[in-house]
């Protein structure tokens, strides 16, 4: 029990965390696996840490307009509005009731029917990745706004840092300028920071920001009474994630931007316009995280195959305590998968009753000047950013992406546009390149 | 302002100290977590831990074809005297072909694993598809050499090549695995005990053999006996392999193979002896054999100075024209333009 709480606060701090996410969280584990007692505990800390930091990226999402993670952007379209409209707690409420109702579902689904889902992946190769792709890559007009050229400005910018490092097809370097570090290409967490947080930090300690409306009134209630009246809308989140989870390699970012596409265009005449507030903006996407973390576990628990970069971590550490995923002799041993879905489950319904009992507090943030919290916010911001390597390479990333960032925003260049075309033209063109090579040439 | 000034000052600080205040020892891995070399390094460290006495801690410093790390290791890391190199697969490759800062004659061999890859297939006819990245060239050299036999010039493998075989690039390890599962591909290659987990379905092709530092022959792997590559050509083809292909291919495999896997520190560092004999001491313990050969299979260790005899027998025989063939390959037949930059 102490493992669940522990790896729950865990995280929920790796959570709060701007850009941070599960995959960094995880990444720090690598130093601290010895002081596990043994597997169980692991197992259960780290599965309550991927579900706690799922659910709980979204505060900085909805509270300070910055990515959680890669895949807590999509909400922060409508969900950063609605606080600035000094309705944070009924988005944060709204987000928590959706994430946990869906991470629930499938997480019990995944772990209790593990061993029957492997025939999926006979009907799944590169065309169906490819196509899934592609229509991710659609939802970037979903962002784009009135002001179209800034969102064709974004994507254009994203095509350019996203190119950045090896050509799939020649092993060419490509935008490195000499410079080896760059051959892998630009880290998405830098990135975040930079475009996203940067420029609220920069504009909060100048007073540039739009001000925050504060409301006496709690929304907590109505947060919840939302997502029973788009219960419908949540539950289809739930599926595009799980469903987008069980696709190697696709990420949460994919199924996210799904998510907030299928929960714009199924909503007729909105009274409040996507972007500006609209909180079915935010229960779609939020109900597809925590499933596509619980499908992303399929691949990985029964081919050892990583469903996601998280799940490549997982495997790392596990390897660590001896306990080699894919392998079919851990069918034999149930306290693992007893412990994976203790810890899963467990981690998302402590995670939300922790988040609810400080969503008051946590929401008077908007009220602190950022004079009185940056040094905190830069300080989380630049250990989550130079997670990669700890090399003086990735404080220089960082700063580019501080200062471009700041560029972009006083250009007004669409962020979402950008972050969504960087994270998917990587992999739409490998999977391009894949179909060619396989298919066509 | 100054308080802002101090303010980042002291948030960059912070974030420094936290990356490295609880280890003695930095294992630099030239990979991403959660690849192959990663997961190996992961249980060295575990293991090695005790015997050594001081926490390590694993850097991961990935890149393309695994060149920045070991690069950095070269430029500024190696100067460190607590910083343990891991070499890759790819960085043989690498090392071969391109104009890479590392030289393994550089640095104090700790040890290393004398590794081979496994080659299987499932349903093969008359073509192959095969997906894979530059680390896999000796694989599609090796597959090249079994279709297409002994010929006798560049121009006949070459076309040869394109009849029968389909190398699908940008495909992870995770990709390849589920391709080959579900048909896409018909030819998978793992090292011997992911290929137990990955390659259920597969009919065991060929293994690229073992290298034998006695004989200086490439021998059978014991876990697969009969099936290293020779003998399969053999079998297959009535005649031994030969040729400047061949003697391309021998190379570029024994550079991947025997150094896949192995521990470096800079030269005459005063470390290097401590972390062998705990490496030695380690290699005793069966709790952590039993752990390393689960992960990459029974294979024999390459210690201090044996694993310095590889790499100079290695490099007696790079010769230019080996070497030369190896690049016009790459670039000519697989397109890899970045070979010999």
């Amino acid at each position: 029990m102490i493992e669940l709480l522990l790896g729950t606060l865990y995280g929920l701090l790796v959570g709060i965390v701007p850009s941070a996410g599960a995959t960094t969280g995880l990444v720090v584990l690598y130093s601290f696996m010895y002081i596990f007692p043994n597997e169980y505990s692991a197992i259960i800390f780290i599965m309550a840490t991927v579900a706690a930091s799922t659910t709980a990226d979204t505060f900085a999402s909805v509270l300070l307009g910055i990515p959680g993670a890669n895949s807590a952007a999509a909400t922060i379209q409508d969900g950063y509005p609605l606080a600035k409209r000094g309705k944070a707690e009924l988005a944060l409420s709204a987000a928590i009731t959706s994430s946990t109702i869906n991470g629930l579902i499938w997480g019990l689904i995944v772990f209790l029917a593990l061993e029957n889902l492997s025939f999926i992946y006979n009907y799944i190769g590169s065309i169906q990745l490819w196509f899934i792709t592609l229509f991710a890559f659609v939802c970037v007009v979903l962002v784009l706004g009135k002001k179209w050229y800034l969102g064709v400005a974004g994507i254009i910018l994203g095509v350019i840092f996203a190119v950045v490092g090896t050509d799939p097809i020649t092993n060419a370097s490509r935008l490195t300028f000499g410079w080896q570090y760059l051959e892998s290409g630009f880290q998405l967490m830098p990135l975040i920071a930079g475009v996203f947080a940067i420029p609220q930090i920069i504009d909060g300690l100048l007073g540039w920001s739009a001000p925050v409306q504060h409301s006496q009134k709690s929304y907590k209630l109505l947060g919840i009474y939302s997502v029973w009246k788009h219960l419908g809308l949540s539950l289809r989140g739930g599926a595009i994630g799980a469903i987008i989870g069980f696709l190697p390699g696709l990420g949460g970012a994919v199924s996210d931007w799904i998510s907030y596409g299928h929960s714009v265009n199924t909503t007729k005449k909105p009274k409040i316009p996507f972007g500006k507030g609209n909180i079915r903006g935010v229960i779609g996407p939020e109900g597809s995280n925590n499933a596509q973390k619980a499908t992303s576990m399929i691949t990985t628990v029964l081919f050892g195959i990583p469903g996601a970069p998280f799940a490549a971590i997982i495997m790392g550490l596990l390897m660590y305590l001896n306990i080699e995923l894919g392998d079919p002799s851990l069918f034999y041993d149930s306290a693992i998968f007893n412990s994976m879905l203790f810890g899963f489950l467990g981690g998302t319904i402590l995670v939300a009753i922790i988040m609810f009992v400080l969503l008051k507090p946590i929401c008077k943030i908007t009220k602190i000047p950022m004079k009185y919290f940056f040094p905190a916010l830069l300080a989380l911001l630049i250990w989550a950013s130079v997670q990669y390597t700890g090399g003086w390479e990735d404080y220089v990333i960082f700063l580019f992406f501080s200062i471009a960032g700041y560029v972009i925003h006083v250009l007004k260049i669409s962020k979402p546009a950008l972050l969504l075309t960087f994270i998917l033209f990587e992999r739409f063109e490998l999977l391009s390149v894949q179909l060619l090579t396989r298919y066509i040439l | 302002m100054k308080t802002h000034i101090y303010a980042i000052v002291l948030s960059c600080l912070i974030s420094f100290w936290t990356s490295f205040a609880f280890a003695d020892y930095k294992m630099i891995i030239p990979q991403k977590p959660g690849g192959g070399t990663s997961q190996w390094a992961t249980i060295i460290a575990k293991y090695l831990e005790p015997h050594l006495g001081e926490k390590i801690k694993l850097v991961h410093i990935p890149g393309a074809r695994d060149i920045p790390g070991f690069n950095k290791f070269h430029n500024e890391l190696q100067f460190d005297e607590k910083t343990i190199m891991v070499s890759h697969g790819g960085n043989g490759v690498s090392y071969l072909t391109e104009n890479v800062d590392y030289n393994y004659k550089d640095y104090d061999p700790i040890g290393g694993m004398n590794l081979t890859i496994i080659i299987g297939e499932k349903d093969l006819d008359n073509k192959i598809y095969f997906a894979g990245g530059s680390g896999n060239i000796p694989d599609v050299m090796g597959l090249t050499l079994y279709m297409c036999g002994n010929l006798n010039s560049f121009s006949a493998y070459e076309k040869c090549y394109k009849d029968n075989i389909t190398f699908v690039k940008g495909m992870s390890g995770s990709e390849r695995r589920l391709a080959f599962n579900n048909g896409e591909l018909n030819i998978t290659r793992e090292n011997p005990a992911a290929y137990k987990k990955h390659a259920k379905a597969a009919n065991l092709l060929f293994t690229h053999g073992v290298f034998d530092l006695e004989t200086g022959k490439v021998g059978d792997d014991k876990n697969h006996p009969g099936k290293s590559f020779d003998k399969v050509f053999t079998l297959k083809w009535g005649e031994t392999p030969k040729g400047d292909f061949y003697d391309a291919y021998l190379l570029v495999k024994n550079y991947r193979d025997m150094l896949q896997k192995a521990l470096w520190m800079s030269k005459d560092n005063q470390n290097t002896e401590k972390v062998t004999e705990a490496l030695i001491s380690m290699l005793q313990d069966p709790e952590a054999v039993k752990a390393i050969n689960k992960k990459v299979g029974e294979y024999d260790w390459f210690i201090s100075k044996e694993l310095l005899d590889a790499v100079n027998y290695l490099e007696e025989r790079k010769n230019p024209k080996t070497k030369a063939y190896l690049i016009k390959w790459q670039r000519n037949v697989l397109g890899y333009n970045a070979v010999d930059k």
